[in-house]
């Protein structure tokens, strides 16, 4: 057998694929990128781990992000799919909460994304439980016999269960599910209770019609790629990422296949926090800009914000993910002119066309296209040379459609639309750290995908942010932060009742049994028993409110839990209260401890070479603390020593991105690869 | 910092998203740091930011029935303090209805904010929020008042704070005279937790830019708003169009009330005018002037620039004119406490246009339908109190059928209430929550559906039905037919079946009712409906087979194949789908 000294992530984003190996014995990185291919996805993923590499028989980690199931639920190409409710209840998926997304609340012509669901598909069947959990009229188990035969007959799928107050008693959905399977082996079929025991029946169902949609597809693809993998001689583990950070196998994946859709952003927050551990550092702000947004995640105590309200076009998905806000601002954002006001966004370039200087038709200039006028990017080093940009197509764009309407110069035109954009992040930044409580001057700003490292320290200046840390080869973090991630698993159960001693006592019954379950999860991964940690958390909240806080539990005493409550709500809200507080969900985390790459990414990037040797050259580029273009010395950043200080202003240049810091700023590579500007 | 050079469109564009984000930054202080729920899920509150004419700058609302309502209340509020006596750091309170524009709950706080070295104030804040009580005749919700004056506790601009320094006499008046002080004192320090954010970010922004750039700016800003507003109403017909509607009563006597504008469009000029309307009656569903202001705002506002956070240049061309004495123009000490009135009459502008304009939608169920239960919970012996504002079927529009089953057209941030929510909360028990098949109006476009929700009592307890449009139709246009229409009905299927209007019911345990939602109006005449989507429509049961026949004149068999009967227009499918 082959030695497995390779770990790899694939990452599937909107425009590339990518690829990272670490060699375990060397310490070494490789990270490669090739095209999106939308319409064979496990084509692009097999180009890229290809191109990386390591070779698949030596590796013992493959670790996969992927947006297929997101994408299918936004383009409507997952299964067509059923709903099995109660009898009168039918509707309650279409109904919905009434309410309009908050960009549309003028649009009194609205229409609603065409739904998952036809109303044709929908049937109901006699049977009811209660609040309490109590049975008030029995499941009639002839009913759901005829309601999987109507679906089938009409061409469904895959069908979702969901029943009201299942969360309270599931024994409706068990039996509806387990006959269904029986009598219908070609159905796919979800049960709400499977993904979520919590109260709110059109969430609940809203989530298990989504997995409905797409189970079928998304465990063909995994199936299908991990075939591939195996046919070229992989024989490690076949991880994938979860949406709250953390991986599962291919396994569970396939079981839970909703837990993919938002995984494209986690690896990301799994890097900074990793990050963050490594450079002992706890309050950090991730800053990720891509082509066509820019996301954000603040992390405070080392942890970021989990929500359990996820939405895919305004479609609630209760799963933990991540408290990530996405601005519709990237590189491919388009800069216009509106009666005399200059705009950035939010319409995009997107890839395709992409930027003007992509040379693909596009004529509107962009974000990328201002950043070419502006000098920080070389028309011939794109994405390590593998892509020419046509620089003078660039200028000409934002002369002819922002300079001259703006009666300004090309490059103060171009300057202006990183004002704009600066001013729209500072606002969000500011927005999503006030909400909180926070002062956004305390936190470290870490910087990442392919545009994070150019604007990051411009945001850090216009916001008096004390550092941005840059790390190694960030166009590829959110690939890096996959290979840092443990394997994890959550579970649920809603209790609702008022926290005291003696409820707290019940409570145990409720943790052993989700712990028992979490447990075979973890188990069923091949993971040691040494390696399993089971964490107890509760969701608080006061009476008569309806939203809730999560808090770890270590000791089981009201007095220590409330406590806690207590204060997590004056740091979150600004107040607590003197009501009483009531349980509301009891949840455990299954983590299953994975062995870490023992190094650094790039730990051994810095070469013995001296500072004029990483200099490799020089342009003029726009300065924005002096407001004119000056002269700028241009880094290679493999070639950085680290602790020797690079004054600005300066270009630091790596293959996939590069870094621009300004006359009043200076950058400082630490000894683990990660660039520091203050 | 940076001195960004002279003013030009960019550094506008800068400065604007500056102005924005503070004012949404404000909204986001106060839902942290509110103690109500009508405040941080109901999203009662509006925010708003004015230059020193008062003009405005920016604003960040939640429900949209509070935009624009400050509008007013804050030249009112500065005229009757007297702008020689504005001090940094005070904080004014505004609820005389007649002054703020909304009614006596709705407490509007509002800041000078000065330069350094200023007299006068360059700006102001004001942040408009729903207080739980403060002291009305009775607890929750007013139905049944006459007067001011069992409204709740007036104040006509008084300062809170004086130069940043709370004054006690009044903190203790308003306390005192509060069924829930802690909850409305919380209320009260949220507010101006979030006109402080704003006070510190418009020092910062002047700072960084300099007083005179900004006051540049801000022009632009208005005039901007002004060109696209003036834009928007130049490519509207010229015309005078009158409409009409009527309110079921005022919840004193049974008459119905007529609600009545009439807009006038001529070149750049939009007028609304209400004075067609009947005069302010006794019970409480007068309407300030300053409510009509905002609710005549926010249409013109959805008509011609939805996309953008207004500004005081959005509403150039926009006059509003009403006599006082009117419904819609209520003077001392006319009752205003049930603001029902504002979403029935919310669609009266857009009745009057479409009789001269094209992009007109139906009528969207005109009124919001919800339901309130209270009463003493069996399990707990403690009081409980819920409530349910129910969705609508939304108007057909000239390229589309109407969307089904969603709030009313001012309150979509509001979200329906869950029915595992509502039983844990109370003793009511659900039987049915459907769709209500054949509510939408028929029509070419067809409107959306409205909603059957039937449930029990199980314990005693009291039942208010919450709406004001239940005994005329909501209208449909071109042909297309009018809907369904609201309906409450108590003891359904029994003897004493009633179908109610807004009041309040004794409940007693296997009582049940039935709340019915009006569908959205039809468009277009319903033989002119493609023969492909009747079929659809019938194959997902929006409408019946017998509804297909006899309105749409398509027979729908057994098999789903459809044939036409009688003569019909024959249509091809459009090539736009409809949205459900």
């Amino acid at each position: 057998m082959a030695e497995r000294r390779y770990r790899l992530a694939v990452d599937i984003g909107g425009t590339f694929v990518d690829a990272i190996a670490y060699d375990e014995q060397s310490g070494e990185t490789t990270v490669r990128k090739s095209p999106t291919t939308p319409a064979a996805p496990a084509d692009g993923v097999i180009t890229a781990t290809r191109a990386v590499g390591a070779p698949l028989d030596e590796a013992s980690v493959y670790t996969h992000g992927t947006t297929l199931g997101l994408n299918a639920i936004l383009e409507r190409k997952g299964s067509v799919t059923g709903i099995i409710t109660n009898a009168g209840f039918r509707d309650i998926f279409e109904i919905a909460r009434g309410d309009l997304p908050r960009g549309s609340m003028y649009d009194f012509q609205y229409q609603r994304p065409p739904l998952l669901v036809r109303r044709r598909h929908t049937v109901g069947v006699p049977g009811r439980i209660d609040h309490r959990g109590e049975v008030v009229e029995e499941l009639d188990r002839d009913a759901v016999i005829e309601a999987g035969r109507r679906l089938s007959e009409r061409g469904v799928e895959s069908a979702a269960v969901c029943f009201l107050h299942s969360y309270a008693n599931s024994e409706h959905e068990e039996t509806a599910k387990r006959i269904l399977t029986e009598a219908f082996p070609n159905l796919s079929v979800s049960a709400s209770v499977d993904l979520v025991r919590e109260y709110h029946e059109y969430e609940r169902t809203s989530t298990a019609v989504a997995d409905a949609y797409i189970r079928p597809i998304l465990g063909r693809y995994l199936i299908d790629l991990e075939d591939r993998l195996r046919s070229r001689g992989f024989d490690g583990s076949f991880l994938i990422m979860r949406s709250a950070g953390g991986a599962m196998t291919s396994e569970i994946a396939r079981m839970s296949p909703l837990l993919t859709v938002f995984s494209g952003p986690a690896g990301g927050i799994a890097g900074t926090i990793d990050l963050g551990n490594a450079t002992g550092r706890s309050s950090l702000i991730s800053f990720d800009v891509g082509g066509t947004s820019l996301d954000s995640c603040v992390i405070v105590d080392g942890a970021p914000t989990e929500v359990y309200e996820a939405e895919i076009e305004s479609l609630p998905i209760r799963i933990p993910v991540f408290d990530i806000r996405t601005i519709g601002a990237g590189g491919g954002s388009i800069a216009w002119i509106d009666k005399g006001l200059l705009r950035v966004g939010p319409r995009s370039a997107g890839a395709v066309p992409g930027p003007i200087c992509y040379g693909r038709g596009n004529t509107e200039p962009t974000v990328t296209d201002a950043s070419l006028c502006l000098g920080y990017l070389a028309a011939d080093e794109f994405l390590g040379g593998e892509m020419s940009l046509d620089e003078e197509a660039a200028v000409q764009g934002v002369a002819e459609k922002l300079a001259r309407p703006l009666g300004m110069s090309t490059e103060r035109a171009a300057a202006s639309v990183f004002d704009v954009l600066l001013a729209r992040t500072v606002g969000a930044i500011r927005e999503i750290t006030v909400e909180r409580g926070l002062d956004p001057r305390e936190f470290s700003l870490v910087a990442f995908g392919g545009a994070g490292p150019m604007l990051a320290p411009l945001l850090a200046r216009e916001m008096e942010l004390p550092e941005v840390v840059v790390p190694p080869a960030p166009a590829v973090f959110s690939a890096w932060g996959m290979l840092m991630s443990d394997l994890e698993y959550d579970l649920g159960q809603t209790v609702l009742t008022m926290l005291d001693d003696a409820a707290l006592a019940r409570m145990e019954s409720v943790f052993a049994h989700l712990e028992t379950e979490a447990d075979k999860v973890l188990a069923a991964q091949s993971v040691p028993p040494e390696n399993r940690v089971l964490l107890r958390r509760l969701d608080l909240r006061y009476n008569g409110q309806e939203h809730t806080l999560s808090i770890d539990l270590e000791a089981a005493d009201e007095h220590s839990a409330a406590a806690k409550f207590h204060q997590k709500h004056q740091e979150r809200y600004g107040h607590s209260l003197k009501e009483e507080v009531q349980i509301l969900t009891v949840r455990i985390r299954a983590i299953g401890r994975l062995d870490k790459p023992s190094g650094r990414l790039d730990g051994r990037l810095a070469v013995e070479a001296d500072g004029a040797a990483s200099r490799v050259g020089e342009r003029h580029a726009f300065d924005f603390a002096a407001r004119e273009r000056r002269l700028f010395p241009i880094y290679r950043r493999r070639l950085l020593q680290p602790e020797v200080e690079i004054e600005g202003p300066a270009i630091i240049r790596e293959p996939t991105a590069v870094t621009v810091i300004h006359g009043d700023q200076r950058a400082v590579p630490d000894h683990m690869g990660n660039l520091w500007v203050r | 910092m940076t001195a960004l050079p002279a003013l030009d469109g960019a550094t506008v564009e800068v400065i604007r998203h500056y102005l924005n984000s503070t004012a949404e930054q404000m909204r986001r202080t106060l839902v942290r740091t509110a103690f109500n729920p009508v405040i941080y899920e109901v999203l009662d509150f509006g925010i708003s930011m004015y230059d020193r004419n008062r003009r405005l700058i920016s604003e960040s609302s939640g429900v949209l029935s509070f935009l624009g309502a400050n509008d007013y209340a804050i030249h009112k509020g500065v005229e009757k303090v007297g702008i020689e006596n504005l001090h940094p750091g005070d904080v004014i309170m505004i609820n005389y209805p007649y002054w703020s524009g909304a009614h006596v709950s709705d407490a509007m706080l509002f800041s000078p904010v000065f330069c350094e070295g200023s007299d006068l104030p360059d700006a102001y804040l004001a942040v408009r929020a729903h207080w739980m009580d403060l002291g009305a005749k009775d607890p929750g919700y007013v139905l049944d008042s006459t007067s001011m004056h069992q409204e709740g506790l007036i104040m006509p601009g008084i300062k809170l704070i004086r130069r940043g320094e709370p004054d006690p006499q009044i903190m203790a008046l308003l306390r005192y005279n509060s069924r829930m002080p802690d909850t409305i004192i919380g209320d009260f320090n949220a507010q101006v937790s979030a006109i402080r954010v704003g006070e510190r970010r418009l020092h910062q922004i002047w700072e960084k830019f300099g007083p005179a750039t900004v006051e540049a700016a801000i022009d632009r800003i208005i005039e901007h708003g002004a060109q696209t507003a003036v834009e928007a109403v130049r490519a509207m017909p010229d015309g005078q169009w009158s409409a009409y509607d009527w309110l079921d009563d005022d919840g004193i006597s049974y008459d119905l009330i007529k609600m009545a504008v009439t807009v006038t469009i001529e070149g750049e000029k939009f007028t609304v005018d209400y004075g067609d309307s009947d005069d302010a009656v006794p019970g409480p569903v007068n309407m300030p002037f300053g409510k009509t202001i905002s609710l005549a705002k926010t249409v013109f506002k959805s008509l011609t620039t939805p996309n953008t956070p207004a500004n005081h240049g959005h509403y150039q061309p926009l006059t509003v004119a009403c006599p006082p004495g009117n419904l819609f123009h209520a003077v001392y000490p006319a009752a205003t406490f049930t603001l029902w009135t504002g979403m029935a009459a919310f669609e009266l502008i857009h009745k009057a246009l479409a009789q001269g304009m094209d992009q007109i939608a139906a009528s969207s169920g005109s009124d919001e339908p919800g339901f309130m239960a209270v009463g003493t919970h069996p399990d707990t012996g403690e009081m409980y109190a819920v409530s349910n504002n129910e969705g609508i079927g939304w108007g057909a529009t000239p390229d589309h059928d109407g969307a089904t089953a969603l709030q009313h057209l001012s309150t979509t941030a509001v979200r329906n209430s869950s029915i595992e929510v509502l039983e844990h909360k109370s003793p009511i028990f659900h039987e049915r929550l459907e769709l209500r098949q054949d509510s939408g109006g028929a029509g070419r476009w067809r409107g959306g559906l409205g909603i059957r929700r039937e449930v029990k009592f199980l314990a005693a307890g009291e039942m208010l039905s919450m709406k004001k449009k239940t005994k005329t139709n909501p209208w449909a246009l071109r042909g297309g037919h009018e809907p369904k229409t609201n309906a409450m009905i108590v003891w359904p299927d029994t003897e004493r079946a009633h179908r109610s209007r807004m009041e309040r019911f004794s409940m007693l345990p296997g009582d049940r009712f039935r709340n019915l939602s009006a569908g959205g109006g039809g468009w277009g005449n319903p033989l002119d409906r493609s023969i492909e989507l009747v079929r659809e429509d019938v194959l997902d049961g929006y409408i019946s087979a017998e509804q297909a026949e006899e309105v749409y004149g398509v027979r729908v068999e057994a098999d789903g194949t459809a044939v036409p009967v009688g003569p019909r227009s024959d249509r091809p499918p459009p090539s736009n789908p409809p949205g459900r």
